[in-house]
């Protein structure tokens, strides 16, 4: 079972440099925050009934937007040193990193929820729902988050290579992430109206993360295998630079 | 009789009937029929102009989409054809200059 | 020889049917009871956006076929397919709203399959912007985009279906009375062959463009004096 192990080994490596100088914590936090209040001010004139129509959106939407900067970060880091192309070098399993990144991921966009949905009871009295059905926001929260980061991961691996460009993830992760986020939605606004679908919707963002996290996972490898060797595809890269000299 | 005006079919056949009489009834009976029955014929008249613009429009745009995809395509054409003249150029001067290195 | 033929026999078919079924829609078929005039525009519409669904599985196995075996091919055919759906999708997505603006006076009306297209085509043109401005080795991550768009299709709608659970349907009548098949079966082979033509120029365009690549990276290990000073790696 080494799979398992080299995961948790790598993720909790992740972690634990997070952890030491606290730059994604930090940031990511107070994007949150940020984000937040400008929800607030955006929709502060809403009236009490029609709440629930916005609150799901800007749940969502916050993380689609901390899901991003964190990625970019996750993946920067791993750029900056060069270590990508060590760990693919390394006898590791490509699954294993897959995991790893997209845990440390969920890790730090469940951990924004916790100022995220606090935020939103405070700001918004719909709201006082997460409040008092704790635990269903809590599977709400981390099933979303896992279905963001699991298709997040891949192709924020991908486009960490030396020369990757960030705004090109941007691109490509929110059309990519919009089912996963819609269910989402659709279960969080299920939970807000006391509607009895909501377990359903649950269940559904359940398996949706399952094939999600299969999808990924598959294409994962396919992916990365590119940029383990030194200057991906020499003939493309020379010719590239050919056609940007002309 | 009012609903006679809404069936031409019928109105011309009574009309035909009536033919031999010495007054004959043009259209329908009276003012407020013929106007309802213009308003009607107004709005009519008012989709079909609408309608066609907006399918002139999406033909329109559907073909423009084609046409310059056609056209961007003729350009990439046209720069790999320059690129292939460019590559022979330098070819044939590798050759013709004697060996340098 | 067949690759060089075919976009042309494809085109002149085109030509040759387009006339035949813009007869067919305008001049055969009566106006409809419900819709009016203004339905006719689904005789377009609705091919480009089957045109658009099958590229963009063509995209996906494509994708699919390039990484599994490292073909030129299929990442040419991939590439191709596409910019054919980017096109179509744009075709479908004007379409549409102009339909709507003619029949209720409402251009989107966050129909599901409104929004699907909607979202399967911002995926492709992810797509194709990776493989335009991507880094040196974004090939395959564009490829696993495609895949992953491709696999989409029906997530994507099943989510859409799910979402609209929470907003108020205002269903596109978009199932045509069986009398009027006989008119959108002209169009769409218009358009197919037309699609397809454009398809097929620019695989072989993309193919000879790889080739070019490898002739150039070729003629400077050769001639180096003959080429340009090389600007930093050798």
């Amino acid at each position: 079972m080494r799979l398992p192990r080299q995961a948790w080994l790598l993720a909790k490596n992740d972690l634990r440099q997070e952890l030491r100088d606290l730059e994604l914590v930090a940031t990511a936090s107070f994007f949150t925050l940020v984000v937040l209040v400008m929800f607030g001010l955006s929709f502060a004139s809403l009236g009490r009934s029609v709440q629930p129509l916005a609150i799901p959106g800007m749940l969502w939407l916050a993380v689609a937007f901390v899901g991003a900067l964190t990625l970019t970060r996750i993946f920067d880091r791993e750029r900056e040193s060069d270590t990508l192309r060590a760990l693919l070098i390394a006898p590791v399993e490509r699954l294993a990193i897959y995991l790893a990144k997209a845990a440390v991921t969920l890790v730090v966009l469940v951990g924004c929820c916790f100022v995220l949905v606090p935020g939103l009871v405070f700001m918004f009295p719909a709201a006082s729902v997460f409040a008092e059905r704790p635990w269903d926001t809590a599977a709400l929260v981390v099933l979303g988050c896992t279905a963001y980061a699991s298709v997040g991961t891949v192709f924020a691996a991908g486009l960490a290579t030396s020369s990757g460009k960030n705004v090109l993830l941007s691109v490509i992760l929110y059309p990519l992430t919009s089912p996963a986020l819609m269910w989402a939605l659709v279960a969080t606004r299920a939970l807000l109206d006391g509607h009895p679908a909501f377990s359903t919707y649950l269940a559904q963002l359940a398996a949706l993360d399952v094939l999600l996290v299969f999808l990924g996972g598959w294409l994962f490898e396919s992916v990365l295998v590119g940029s383990g060797r030194r200057g991906a595809s020499p003939r493309r890269a020379r010719a590239r630079s050919r056609k940007g000299r002309q | 009789m009012k609903t006679m005006l809404f069936e031409p079919e019928a109105k011309q056949a009574q009309q035909a009937q009536d033919s031999g009489d010495e007054y004959e009834a043009v259209e329908g009976l009276d003012r407020a029929a013929i106007e309802c029955q213009r308003s009607f014929e107004a709005v009519a008249a008012k989709k079909t102009a609408s309608d066609y613009s907006h399918i002139v429009w999406a033909y329109g745009v559907l073909w423009s989409l084609f046409a310059i995809y056609g056209v961007l395509l003729w350009r990439r054409g046209q720069r790999l054809r320059n690129d292939v003249q460019t590559l022979r150029t330098r070819i044939d001067s590798a050759r013709s200059r004697p060996e340098s290195t | 020889m067949m690759a060089r033929t075919l976009p042309i026999i494809l085109l002149l078919f085109a030509a040759v049917v387009f006339p035949l079924s813009v007869s067919t829609i305008f001049l055969d078929v009566g106006i409809e009871r419900q819709l009016g005039t203004v339905q006719k525009i689904f005789y377009f519409h609705v091919p480009l956006a089957w045109i658009m669904m099958l590229y963009g599985m063509v995209c996906g196995i494509a994708a699919a076929v390039q990484l599994r075996r490292e073909s030129r091919m299929a990442e040419a055919i991939a590439i191709a397919a596409g910019e054919m759906v980017i096109v179509a999708g744009l075709g479908v997505l004007i379409t549409g709203p102009i339909w709507g603006h003619a029949s209720w006076g409402k251009a989107w009306t966050w129909d599901a399959r409104q929004i699907t297209t909607g979202l399967l085509w911002l995926v492709f043109v992810a797509y194709v912007l990776v493989r335009r401005y991507g880094a040196a080795g974004s090939e395959r991550l564009a490829a696993a985009l495609a895949i992953f768009g491709a696999v989409d299709v029906p997530i994507i709608y099943y989510a859409v279906k799910i979402w609209k659970t929470t907003h108020p349907s205002n269903d596109v009548v978009a199932t045509l009375p069986p009398e009027m098949w006989a008119a959108l079966w002209p169009a769409l082979g218009a358009l197919l062959a037309t699609a397809t033509a454009m398809v097929a120029v620019r695989a072989r365009q993309e193919l000879a463009e790889m080739d070019l690549d490898d002739a150039w990276v070729e003629a400077e290990d050769i001639a180096p004096a003959a080429a340009v000073m090389v600007k930093g790696d050798a």
